[in-house]
């Protein structure tokens, strides 16, 4: 089923065309995607930390918006850079490292959305301290899938 | 540059570093969680200037440049790797000059912001709609930066064999 996923015509336009638009765009649309939604997650994440303690926590939420349009950008350019190479990414458990590191990390920024930010207090101020771990625990992960996607294109 | 791409490529320290093969995916590593701190640190500050978020005080939403600019210049120590283990890549590269030239544009921007609009920025009453310089200076930067990822991720491929 790979095999076929590989060989449709899209999937051999995406990896096989000169244009610039094929697996280029697409991968620099994954990219753009990762500025939006690591850019996102860390900010969140510096703030329960105590940077720009000035700002209410509930004032911050618009960042999730961002954090979920940048999370499908990616979702859709990867499935397509996965169907572009469906049986080779498929053998590298470098990609899997990377799904299950994303996995964990929206996890803990769905459970950060709601034990820091979900409140209607608009006083500024310090998070909890269980807040401030799952910001530790999210900045970490995201720094791992990170690591992980730049190392699919070497552990082959 | 006929001479100087040749010569820094056989440097002592570009032939060194490229023997160590780690080295590179842990720069390029480095490199995308730099750029997602200036994204996400500059990128808000560019909103917030362009009268988004408003109930975020101007100044509040300026806290977090200095972690833009700790990514940017992890990005700038990588990036001067990147170029020293291969200067081929970048040297005669149309990217890498859209590149450079976006991360101008970027940087003048904001030293153009910090020293002539940053006393308003102080005068700003937490809640107050931007002026339209402030729109102006936010919208550039966040083009800019964009233009700078866009540049960098399409390098390897705009104007090298195809």
């Amino acid at each position: 089923m790979l095999e076929q996923l590989q060989n449709s015509a899209f999937s051999t336009w995406v990896t096989g065309s000169d244009s610039l638009l094929a697996y280029p765009t697409i991968l620099t649309l994954h990219t753009v995607g990762l500025g939006i939604v690591v850019g996102a997650a860390l900010l969140l994440d510096l703030r329960l930390l105590g940077v720009g303690a000035e700002i209410p926590l509930k004032d911050m939420r618009t960042l999730f918006r961002f954090f979920w349009v940048g999370f499908v950008i990616n979702l859709i350019s990867g499935l397509v850079l996965f169907a572009a190479e469906a049986t080779d990414k498929a053998k590298q458990p470098v990609f899997f490292v990377k799904l299950a590191l994303i996995a964990a990390a929206v996890v803990i920024t769905v459970r950060i959305r709601r034990v820091a930010f979900g409140g209607s207090t608009a006083s500024p101020g310090p998070a909890s301290s269980t807040a401030r771990v799952l910001a530790g625990v999210s900045l970490t992960l995201w720094a791992g899938a990170i690591v992980a996607g730049r190392l699919m294109a070497y552990l082959k | 540059m006929n001479d100087f791409v040749p010569w820094l490529a056989a440097t002592w320290l570009s032939r060194s570093m490229r023997s160590i093969t780690w080295l590179w995916p842990l720069c390029e590593s480095i490199h995308f969680f730099g750029l997602a701190l200036v994204i996400g640190g500059a990128g808000y500050f560019d909103l917030r200037l362009m009268g988004f978020m408003r109930r975020v005080p101007v100044r509040a939403a300026h806290a977090f440049m200095p972690w833009a600019i700790a990514g940017f210049a992890m990005n700038l120590v990588t990036g001067a790797l990147f170029v020293i283990m291969a200067p081929e890549m970048y040297f005669g590269s149309i990217a890498f000059m859209a590149k450079l030239f976006f991360i101008m544009v970027a940087g003048l921007n904001a030293i153009a912001f910090e020293t002539i609009l940053g006393t308003r920025l102080m005068a700003l009453a937490p809640h107050d709609d931007t002026p339209s310089s402030f729109k102006v200076v936010g919208g550039v930067s966040l083009f800019a930066w964009f233009a700078v990822l866009y540049f960098g991720r399409m390098l390897p491929y705009i104007g090298n064999g195809n």
